[in-house]
């Protein structure tokens, strides 16, 4: 806390010595930003802007580029003519002075009229593409637009202040689009490369290291406030639609076609965490984390049922019910916790349903679960799920037949060959056990880089080239189970994930641990096939076990990984930090931070604050609520207050001037619109000599007055004495106005 | 404050006193008002005192004319590049009579030292003096001997590019509280000097002698100036001037900082002063010659004037990268790196910078 003052007060002394500055030279209005700070104030747009540039379309990012560009072209000319100016500088104070203006950053001379007209247009364009990227969207490009075009103009001390705002909000702005632990912290560490430039300004003395500890000190210090706000506020749903536009980026679609997912599979982005609690993780082999169940397939795609006959179906398995199923089985209860995804569908391990807050929440006939709003922030929900119990046993006959349909005559060798099949075994399960013998047999690979097919043609696939992703193994099997007459359809989701015991982490095979949650990439994207047999219902067959048994097992093989790391060209590949351990124990600890971020910091929802005030302060009502969070505000408010109180007090001791420094300065004021003016460094005794010099009329007076000044400035007075010559000054003031007059 | 009116009383009683004494200054080294007073107020400031200029003008003469002044005893001391430390100090002997080391104590056991060409004598016996001008005090053979007070050591200096001089390294530069240069007189100061030689080769061959009571008595009392001295530490400094004083060295620092560290380049406003940083002794003897300005102004307060006046000469040594003594004094002095420092710092509002 004793820091804390000591602190405050330096900066208060700068901030001081800076408003009496201005109150000084306001006519010049000279803002003198120093090349350093001029280039690091450029360096934080820069990376400012970077933060949200995924979300900025890119002739918007063109146009911030070129203008920091531009900026920075300037500031480069501006250093040059600084140098050639200081070359030949003769070394009195004056050139001396001149020359630093010259350095400075006002010294860009881009004219006003061509930055207006380049504004305008500028705001013209985000006006005409707003229909298409949405309020929020083209808001932000607003921001970023005028946040990029603010460095033109920094004359003076409020445009300073100006961009430096801008540059806080951009930051906020960019976690709307992502909240993970990582990107906050980077967030953070921009927030404080921002401030320190700021700080930088008033006490550049000091080098920048030292002030970027300042700042981290001062918003440690500052945390408090932010963990009561963050604890009481109003959680507020958004007023603003999120984007969709990242959808094709991440995540399962709707439909799936072969070679699909293995493009998903080179992300490393996050998809879900799972937690089990104290329960036993199942086995990997187990883990088939449901998301769709594509029925439709035309040829080419696989794509979920039509809205209004699904809607039908739901309806008709509204009242589906686990109890019969729940007897013998052993639930397993777990919490899922997605990351957005700017899609509806939610993960589900095969028969579950939902416990606790199932808000939101749709189960969907064919066990899938869909949230009846976009997830664009994380979400979490309970689940329990009867992993040996058999899926929906009645068919009726609609989806049955929905199940059996597909092209005539679209794959015709997968159709003959089906045809066989069907003649051969009678038993449905027999057949697919055949279907699995000729996939495991024959010289069928498993590969990232499946050859492209044409028309995504099936038959091309199983006859001729014979290496695909999990896409085409589910697909040929759901199409030749079809063709010869037993209903199959097509789920994607993800199989796996990886466990981080946080306290064991150098086991990430997961089955012995007892704390620990499962974190499921986008590579783990998966799709398999259900077969419908009678008396068994809906039963998983996962094709591609018949032809890499160890991704079903355990996971990726090596050759696997290889081949993605090779794909990606990246150096931090997830292959590469596999095989280094300390970094894979590194990421996997990282892994549980943001684990326990998302589940804490950002899963921080309503309810949880809801169920928060209930604990504290017991059964809520809504008056009560009102007047804890009205309470907390005012509290956390008037702490504020009153530390912008202390602030300002320690503030104005020195600030306010002393009646004799007013008068001072009056005079001087009259002085200078007489055409006298006193260079700073010029003592008062000398600029009284100056002022016989050059006018001998008003000598008298003013070296009385000047004698006055120096006596109640620098000579220890007692009050009385003090207030005395006080008014001697006074009169003395009166006599100067005078003669002035005169 | 309750120790004003004896303050107050004492600059106003010494008032006399200090006009004789700079009469008497005044009337041996002509045309030279300013540095007069300067080396009185660092007498006064109880600092030591380093004259620079070129051979013949009046350094001697100067310190030695001080020194007689004030009523001190004053030995000079020619230095050459074979002077021993204990030429200086002085040496243990043994007395064959009484069986006994004596001592013989070195010419610094006076009140007022004069160096004369400290640069020409080796670093060993320059740190010796150095040594004495810092402690008060001397060790010989172990046992420490106390020097009288006031203790005062005026030290001449010829340019450094004379041939045959060891310059003195920056640390022991610190420790003179000022250096002065007297300049070449001007026209009706020269031609005084020279109708005076004609009358007066007297004095000025004693001067050549070494210790010598000459024809001047003292104009005040050793105790009268102790006096003085004491007041001159009691002179109030407003909080004003102290920030004033701290800016100043504020300001020959930042060019420091940003020496050392590559990232704070030279380009903030004023860091492109290049010079060394003052030292916080800098500063105190800023502030205290300052004093003692006030205090030979019939002020019981420091100005800002008073900083100013002394601020050449106690600081321009410590902050001057490489000397430069060709020029002369005087056009030195209005684009000296003390200068642009002065010019860059607001009177009436130093710490805004």
């Amino acid at each position: 806390m004793i820091f804390f003052n000591n602190k405050s007060k330096k900066v208060s002394a700068d901030a001081v010595g800076g408003v009496k500055m201005q109150t000084k030279s306001k006519a010049k209005s000279n803002f003198d930003l120093s090349r350093k700070n001029a280039w690091l104030l450029w360096l934080c747009q820069c990376l400012n802007i970077s933060v949200i540039a995924l979300e900025l379309s890119t002739w918007m990012l063109a146009i911030i580029a070129l203008s920091l560009a531009w900026q920075a072209l300037l500031l480069h000319q501006g250093r040059e003519k600084g140098n050639s100016l200081s070359k030949n500088k003769t070394v009195s104070g004056h050139t001396h002075r001149q020359n630093s203006r010259q350095n400075s950053r006002q010294g860009t001379n881009v004219s006003p009229i061509v930055l207006g007209i380049f504004a305008l247009l500028g705001c013209v364009a985000i006006v005409i593409t707003a229909k298409e990227v949405g309020i929020l969207a083209s808001m932000l490009h607003l921001l970023c637009f005028s946040y990029a075009l603010k460095g033109f103009e920094l004359r003076s001390r409020s445009d300073f202040y100006q961009l430096l705002l801008l540059g806080l909000f951009v930051l906020a702005a960019s976690l709307i689009f992502r909240q993970d632990l990582a990107f906050s912290l980077i967030t953070f560490a921009l927030l404080v490369l921002t401030l320190a430039v700021l700080l930088q300004f008033f006490s550049f003395e000091k080098t920048f290291v030292t002030n970027i500890k300042v700042v981290v000190i001062l918003l440690c210090q500052s945390a408090i406030l932010a963990i009561v706000l963050f604890l009481v506020f109003p959680r507020l749903s958004p007023f603003w639609q999120v984007p969709l536009a990242k959808s094709a980026e991440t995540g399962l679609s709707d439909t799936v076609k072969p070679g699909d997912i293995a493009n998903l599979t080179r992300s490393t982005k996050l998809a879900f965490r799972a937690d089990f609690g104290q329960q036993k993780v199942p086995n990997y082999s187990q883990l088939y984390w449901r998301a769709m169940v594509l029925e439709e397939y035309d040829g080419r795609q696989w794509s979920r049922q039509h809205k209004f006959t699904r809607n039908k179906t739901a309806a008709a398995a509204k009242n589906f019910s686990f109890d019969n199923s729940a007897t013998g089985v052993s639930p397993l209860s777990y919490q899922v916790l997605v990351e957005p995804s700017f899609q509806k569908y939610l993960f589900a391990l095969a028969p579950s349903v939902v416990t606790g807050d199932a808000k939101g929440i749709q189960a969907q006939a064919d066990h899938t679960f869909n949230n009846s709003k976009i997830i664009s922030q994380a979400k979490s929900y309970r689940l329990t799920s009867y992993l040996t119990a058999p899926l929906t046993l009645e068919l009726t006959k609609q989806s049955r037949q929905l199940n059996l349909s597909y092209p005539q005559g679209s794959n015709p060798r997968l159709e003959q060959l089906a045809l066989q099949l069907q003649h051969n075994y009678v038993d449905v399960q027999a057949r697919a056990q055949a279907v699995l013998n000729i996939i495991n047999k024959e010289n069928y690979s498993y590969t990232l880089q499946p050859p492209l097919l044409k028309n995504n043609s099936l038959d091309q696939f199983f006859f001729d080239t014979q290496a695909g992703f999990c896409v085409h193994y589910a697909s040929v099997f759901t199409f030749v189970m079809r063709a010869s007459g037993s209903p199959a359809r097509m789920v994607t989701g993800y199989l796996g994930g990886e466990y981080n015991g946080v306290t064991n982490t150098g086991d990430n095979t997961g089955k012995l641990a007892n704390k620990g949650h499962l974190s499921i990439y986008q590579y783990d994207a998966h799709a398999w096939s259900e077969i419908w047999v009678e008396g068994k219902g809906w039963l998983r067959i996962d094709p591609t076990s018949s032809v890499d048994p160890e991704r079903v097992n355990s996971g990726w093989s090596t050759q696997l990984l290889q081949q993605q790391s090779e794909l990606n060209n990246d150096l931090f590949s997830l292959y590469r930090m596999k095989n280094i351990a300390w970094l894979n124990a590194l990421r996997l600890q990282f892994d549980a931070l943001d684990y326990q971020w998302t589940r804490w910091v950002i899963g921080f929802t309503t309810k949880q604050q809801y169920d928060l005030f209930k604990n504290w302060f017991g059964q809520m009502v809504s008056w009560k609520l009102a007047l804890i969070i009205a309470v907390s505000l005012v509290i956390s408010m008037s702490m504020l207050m009153l530390f912008l109180h202390l602030l300002n007090r320690s503030k104005t001791k020195p600030q306010s001037l002393t009646k004799w420094q007013i008068l001072y300065q009056k005079s001087m004021a009259k002085l200078a619109k007489q055409g006298m003016d006193k260079p700073s460094s010029m003592t008062v005794n000398d600029f009284a000599k100056e002022v016989r010099q050059q006018c001998p009329e008003l000598a008298i007076v003013f070296t009385r007055l000047s004698a006055s000044y120096n006596r109640l400035c620098y000579q220890t007075l007692s009050t009385n004495e003090q207030e005395k010559l006080m008014l001697t000054m006074q009169q003395q003031y009166q006599h100067f106005i005078q003669v002035l007059k005169k | 404050m309750p120790q004003t009116p004896p303050i107050v009383d004492i600059v106003q009683a010494s008032q006399q006193s200090i006009t004789a004494i700079l009469n008497k200054i005044e009337s041996v080294v002509l045309g030279k008002p300013k540095e007069c007073r300067l080396a009185l107020a660092c007498l006064l400031a109880q600092g030591h005192l380093l004259i620079e200029d070129l051979p013949g003008m009046g350094k001697t003469t100067l310190a030695h004319v001080l020194a007689t002044t004030l009523g001190l005893s004053y030995q000079r001391t020619q230095f050459t590049n074979d002077l021993l430390p204990a030429d200086v100090v002085g040496f243990s002997i043994f007395d064959n009579e009484t069986n006994r080391f004596e001592l013989h104590k070195g010419p610094i056991f006076n009140q007022v030292v004069l160096a004369d060409e400290i640069n020409r004598a080796s670093p060993k016996t320059q740190s010796a003096l150095l040594e004495a001008m810092a402690e008060q005090q001397v060790s010989i053979d172990g046992i420490t001997h106390e020097l009288p007070m006031p203790f005062f050591v005026i030290a001449t200096q010829n340019p450094l590019f004379h041939a045959g001089t060891y310059p003195l390294p920056e640390s022991q530069l610190d420790r003179f509280m000022m250096r002065l240069s007297l300049g070449f007189p001007d026209l009706k100061a020269e031609k005084q000097i020279l109708l005076n030689t004609s009358q007066r080769t007297n004095q000025t061959s004693a001067d050549s002698k070494g210790n010598s009571k000459a024809d001047n008595e003292g104009v005040i009392a050793e105790a009268e100036l102790i006096v003085m001295q004491d007041a001159v530490t009691q002179v109030s400094v407003s909080n004003d001037v102290l920030e004033y004083i701290i800016a100043l060295s504020h300001v020959s620092r930042r060019a420091y900082n940003g020496h050392i560290s590559p990232v704070n380049n030279t380009d903030t406003i004023t860091s492109e002063i290049s010079c060394k940083p003052l030292s916080p002794r800098a500063s105190k003897a800023l502030l205290q010659a300052a004093k003692a300005m006030a205090f030979i102004d019939n002020r019981d307060y420091v100005l800002p004037d008073d900083v100013q006046a002394v601020f050449y000469v106690v600081c321009q040594h410590r902050l001057e990268m490489q000397p430069n003594r060709q020029l002369d004094a005087s056009q030195l002095e209005s684009s000296s790196v003390a200068r642009q420092i002065l010019n860059s710092v607001d009177v009436l509002n130093p710490l805004g910078y």
